[in-house]
């Protein structure tokens, strides 16, 4: 299979003060992929997705998001990009409705438009609860709201940051099923987490320390090559290897 | 050492906290475990009467504390969600800070203030601004300003929310260090994998209690027999597919390149699954949390 190259970064910096928080990485994400984005706390990840969403202002290096320039043509790039940030950024006195009438309002969607995507909910989430104040509702349920609203209009590439984290087994294993469906649908998705067992679920990882990439590769292949049973012993190898250099 | 008995707290038609009921050995490590908005903070806020309960007792060493939570916040050090360090100190100045705060003894703060960094691995950064240091750093430190007051009871929440893989391990090394010296510990935490590390488990969902018990019984007495099956192909759709089959679909569940089955009864199924491989395994907690809750569904 052809393999095409929906976003490319290349040489990406960014400096705060002194510290290079992400130190000249380069990376193709391959359209409809999954892609995992593993490392520690402030080894780069958020820095990075920020950047590539034009959200974090580029230090040095460029990204290309099919074809076009970050730097430069970031409008044009929002209206075919979606991002979950972490922590789900809806607004915790509105309803969930009401959210979806908010960000959609952002997107630029008509209220046809805005009425048909919750109808849309309502297919999946009991009306009630979409009718109850965010900061009311369990937490599995605000992701699914969050994932919701970051799919209007329809972007073909969505950045997940942190999805899972704070979410219960159950609801983490059905939130992956809904990636999967998005990847089937043709969606290009990168993703981070700290739930390593979930890092399985990509079809290629790239792990960051110290703002470089230290692995990258299918995860099957990457265990493989290094004689390794689990994420949990790759990424602690990994990490430790890049620390003792 | 610390028993709750039928804590309840509602906000408004919310149960936060449904019926609590848990006892918490001297010198263990006991683990409260469940997602954001199961009640974990809430629980651990009424335990020092920084919530109040609407229902229920505490019992300190056998005795009700009604609503004297003097003694029992005197012998605690408590590490909430959001901590507070100051950002402009020093590693050394913060322990400097918070000992004035909790009445350290002049004599004896030099040495402590060592002992307890060298403890938590933070000695080498004493002169670094507590705002530049790691998410898992900062927690390190947060850990030691409560241990200056010498606590006989330690409750973290949260501790390592959003802290990466490697130093959630670390954070726990530290715990065990502390639970061996003869501290009762309570920590909650929505990562079943760092959780294996305790004495005692509470799983909690929606202000209840789901399951339970010491981690080691738990395991034990684990009622269903557990396969750990390497599907043909692809994970997502090997599920998809499974769960078409109505008889099987409640006992199967994907963990990373794995299905795994639950088998309750005598009647196995596991020879529809398409494996590469089979293995039977132990349940992790993760399993234990997984076959509870979905009976809870199922009853």
């Amino acid at each position: 299979m052809q393999v095409e190259d929906i976003i490319r970064v290349n040489e990406l910096s960014k400096k705060f003060g002194a510290f290079y928080a992400v130190n000249r990485i380069s990376f193709n994400i391959h359209r409809g992929e999954i892609l995992g984005f593993l490392g520690p706390n402030g080894a780069g990840k958020t820095t990075t997705i920020k950047m590539i969403n034009g959200l974090l202002r580029i230090t040095s290096g460029n990204v290309f998001v099919k074809g076009l320039n970050v730097k430069k043509q970031i409008k044009q790039i929002k209206a075919f990009t979606g991002y979950m940030s972490q922590k789900f950024s809806l607004y915790p006195l509105l309803t969930s409705l009401e959210n979806i009438e908010f960000f959609g309002g952002i997107s630029g969607l008509s209220r046809k438009e805005i009425k048909k995507f919750q109808q849309q909910i309502e297919d999946t989430i009991p009306i009630e609860i979409l009718k109850q104040k965010i900061m009311d509702i369990p937490p599995g349920i605000k992701q699914q709201v969050a994932l919701f609203t970051c799919l209007m209009p329809d972007p073909d590439i969505i950045f997940l940051d942190e999805p899972t984290s704070g979410v219960d087994p159950k609801n983490r294993r059905d939130f992956w099923m809904q990636i999967y469906k998005l990847k089937k649908a043709g969606k290009t998705i990168l993703v981070t987490t700290h739930n390593l067992d979930e890092a399985e679920y990509a079809d290629r990882i790239i792990i960051i320390h110290n703002g470089k990439i230290i692995r990258q590769g299918e995860p099957s292949s990457l265990l493989k090559n290094e004689n390794m049973d689990s994420m949990e012993d790759l990424f602690k190898k990994a990490v430790t290897d890049d620390e003792t250099n | 050492m610390l028993k709750l008995e039928s804590l309840c707290k509602s906000y408004g038609s919310i149960k936060a906290v449904d019926n609590i009921s848990l006892s918490v050995a001297p010198e263990s490590l006991t683990i409260l475990a469940g997602a954001d908005g199961a009640g974990k903070s809430t629980l651990l806020k009424m335990i020092l009467g920084l919530v109040k309960k609407d229902r229920g007792e505490i019992y300190l060493d056998q005795e009700p504390i009604g609503s004297d939570f003097s003694k029992i916040t005197s012998i605690t050090g408590y590490m909430p969600e959001q901590f507070s360090l100051y950002t402009d100190l020093s590693v050394e100045e913060n322990m400097n800070f918070f000992s004035d705060i909790q009445q350290v003894p002049r004599r004896r703060r030099e040495d402590l203030k060592q002992r307890l960094l060298e403890k938590t691995g933070m000695l080498p950064f004493k002169k670094r601004r507590a705002g530049a240091l790691s998410g898992g750093m900062k927690q390190k430190l947060a850990l030691s300003t409560i241990l200056l007051s010498s606590p006989d009871i330690i409750i973290l929440d949260e501790p390592t929310t959003g802290v990466d893989p490697l130093s959630r391990i670390e954070f726990f090394n530290i715990i065990e260090d502390l639970k061996h010296e003869g501290k009762t510990i309570i920590v909650s935490t929505p990562y079943l994998d760092e959780a294996e590390k305790g004495d005692d488990i509470v799983f909690i969902k929606n202000g209840k209690i789901i399951k339970q018990g010491s981690i080691q019984s738990l395991k034990e007495n684990f009622p269903a027999r557990l396969f750990r099956i390497l599907p043909e192909g692809n994970i997502f759709e090997a599920i998809e597919s499974i769960r078409a089959d109505d008889e099987i679909t409640d006992n199967v569940y994907m963990r990373g390149r794995y299905i795994k089955y639950m088998q309750g009864g005598t009647a196995g199924f596991i020879d529809r699954i398409p494996a590469k491989e089979v293995k039977k395994v132990s349940p992790t907690l993760e399993d234990i949390y997984l076959y509870y809750e979905r009976n809870i569904h199922a009853g």
